[in-house]
């Protein structure tokens, strides 16, 4: 029986896409980068006569026809990286109050569409063997302390990785678990599409290199 | 409330609400406690801490293990770690559906749509067939997924990586779908208050190849006999109230899309998936079929489905409830609206009788049993740990 899912799996051929060094085979239309003019519709306050905001938007579709999606997947920011991250990056999953759509997002990327695994990023079962924390959900009491602790567990150097609207500014369902001077990474979407989340780990894990 | 009435307690336990509980026809205000579990220790016994944030765990919940070593004697369970406080009051519905669809995330077709038809109720907005076509084929895309989702999580901690896989490419080429299909890859935004706006162009022959792909993985799974093992006889539990797929595998013909037919499941020629083995098994058996039998729903639905923009109802007062059969099980919404804006919200979520159900069937279990048992049930901590206000 074991051969037999061996031969299964290899006759079934190789899943993986290109992504991140080609471009996405299927990027959704929501969340993509918006482009367009202003619309008063915004229930977040997204969007501004000065521009879009993305790490406040839900993806609400209200803002149409003023905003259309541009389906670019690159809606993240890296604000500063570890270079020893380059060959292996080892991440940790918290929940701190998510819906459980960025819960399953996160762990599509190692789905065989995407395989982070080939780009040197794991997952991990305890903060002790992580490199960053990927803190996904808005603030809630109970969790408050889980997060604190899985944080100070974490061997240096480390990186906090805000994964989602809720994450980053609270969104439409709280208020953000930290301040968002405390992420080095920051990945919009509601949620963010595994495109995203995958380009973003990738950046993060090079962020570094001189 | 053309669906529910405000009564005595009496039929099928659906779950508690944060003021009520739901029994098949029935809103009790006297809301049944579930019993206490008070377990101590024996000499030789320790409790073994299992979370809230760790490996193997999708969510944020905490266990407690009493056990000699081995041999699991009782199982305490905390979902409430990450409860959010959602503000609904003063909304309009059309705003509160932000936010609904965001309580779990996974399913925001099933507790959007159940949402709906509570407003829809309590403003007495008629929704046409073909709107309630479409509302199915959201459904069962959804459930179809959900299923997947369980089927891998239950290959995973067999070290089954193969199928673990091939399910996991599935769910995200149901998940593309999806995104196809209403424009999201979580169905938001999607559906509003008495419309639904999907494509449904290419759907058919997609779901056809799905349906072919995972029919012949869950064939196989069927013949590896090391998989069936860790499965069969584990997590046992035929008795107390069950809900969805744990019901069913029970052999109990429970479900909310013939027994409240505000959806026309009737008309499609919908069968219940019942079994006869009440274990982890059982349910991996119910939801697989499901599966199936869903995908075959949605070609049956996808030909007679429609558009609509949101309705808006000169009413403005009212209160109104409505049920669905969401992938864990029932799935109840009660809203009360007063001067256009929502009053009140209550909701049932199928994960708080499926966590009694969980605990009640791991006793007697042993550690290697657990990670199967639990993702057996399908259970979903975020639309169980909420506060409406």
């Amino acid at each position: 029986m074991s051969s037999f899912w061996f031969l299964n799996g290899i006759k079934k051929g190789i899943k993986t896409e290109k992504f991140p060094s080609a471009k996405p085979e299927f990027p959704p239309d929501w969340p993509s980068g918006l482009s367009g003019t202003y619309s008063a519709n915004c229930p977040v306050k997204a969007i501004t006569p000065e521009g879009w905001i993305m790490e406040k938007c839900i993806f609400c579709r209200r803002c149409i026809p003023n905003m259309q999606p541009t389906k670019e997947q690159d809606i993240f920011t890296i604000k500063s990286g570890e270079d020893i991250f380059r060959k292996s990056f080892h991440v940790f999953p918290l929940d701190s109050g998510a819906c459980g759509s960025c819960n399953i997002e996160f762990l599509s990327v190692f789905s065989p569409q995407y395989d982070a695994n080939r780009l040197g990023i794991f997952l991990v079962n305890t903060p002790r063997h992580a490199d960053a924390i990927v803190i996904m959900g808005v603030m809630t009491n109970g969790m408050k302390e889980t997060l604190d602790r899985a944080y100070e567990a974490m061997p240096e150097p480390k990186l906090i990785i805000a994964l989602g609207v809720c994450t980053i500014t609270g969104g439409i369902m709280g208020e953000p678990p930290l301040d968002r001077e405390k992420y080095n990474v920051e990945i919009a979407g509601c949620p963010p599409s595994p495109y995203t989340i995958l380009a973003a780990l990738n950046a993060a894990k090079g962020a570094g290199k001189k | 409330m053309r669906y529910y009435k405000f009564g005595k307690p009496g039929g099928r336990l659906i779950g508690n609400t944060e003021k009520y509980t739901v029994y098949e026809n029935t809103v009790s205000e006297r809301r049944d406690k579930f019993q206490k579990l008070f377990y101590q220790n024996l000499p030789g016994e320790f409790t073994f801490s299992y979370g809230p944030a760790t490996g193997g765990l999708l969510e944020s919940v905490a266990f407690q293990i009493k056990t000699p070593g081995e041999l699991i004697k009782q199982v305490v369970v905390d979902p409430y770690f990450k409860t959010r406080t959602i503000n609904l009051t003063g909304l309009a519905p059309q705003d509160a559906l932000l936010k609904i669809e965001r309580i779990n995330g996974f399913h925001a077709a099933a507790n959007a749509i159940s949402f709906e038809m509570a407003v829809e109720d309590a403003l007495g907005i008629e929704v046409t067939d073909e709107i309630n076509y479409s509302r199915i084929v959201m459904l069962e895309l959804e459930r179809i997924r959900s299923n997947l989702e369980v089927v891998k999580r239950l290959c995973e901690p067999a070290g089954f990586g193969v199928p673990e896989n091939q399910v996991a490419h599935l769910r995200e080429e149901v998940t593309r779908l999806i995104s196809m299909v209403t424009g999201h890859r979580y169905f938001f935004s999607a559906s509003s208050i008495g419309g639904c706006l999907i494509r449904t162009s290419g759907l058919e022959e997609n779901i056809i190849k799905i349906k072919d792909q995972f029919e012949t993985l869950f064939n196989n799974l069927l013949q590896s006999k090391i998989f069936l093992n860790r499965l069969q006889n584990n997590g046992v539990i035929k008795n107390g109230p069950l809900l969805g797929p744990a019901a069913r595998a029970a052999g109990m013909i429970v479900d909310a899309r013939i027994s409240h037919p505000v959806l026309p499941y009737g008309k499609l020629g919908f069968k219940i998936a019942v079994f006869d083995e009440p274990d982890a098994f059982g349910r991996f058996y119910v939801r697989s079929q499901e599966i199936l039998n869903s995908a075959e729903l949605i070609l049956e639905a996808l030909n007679n489905c429609g558009n609509r923009d949101t309705v808006n109802s000169s009413a403005v007062n009212g209160e109104g409830a409505a049920r669905l059969e969401s992938p864990q099980g029932d799935l109840f919404y009660y809203v009360k609206i007063d001067h256009g804006v929502i009053q009140d919200v209550q909701i049932s979520s199928p994960s708080l009788l499926n966590i009694d159900a969980f605990r009640r069937s791991m006793v007697g279990n042993i550690f290697t049993d657990f990670h199967f048992n639990w993702e057996s049930f399908g259970i979903w901590i975020s639309e169980l740990a909420v506060v409406i206000k």
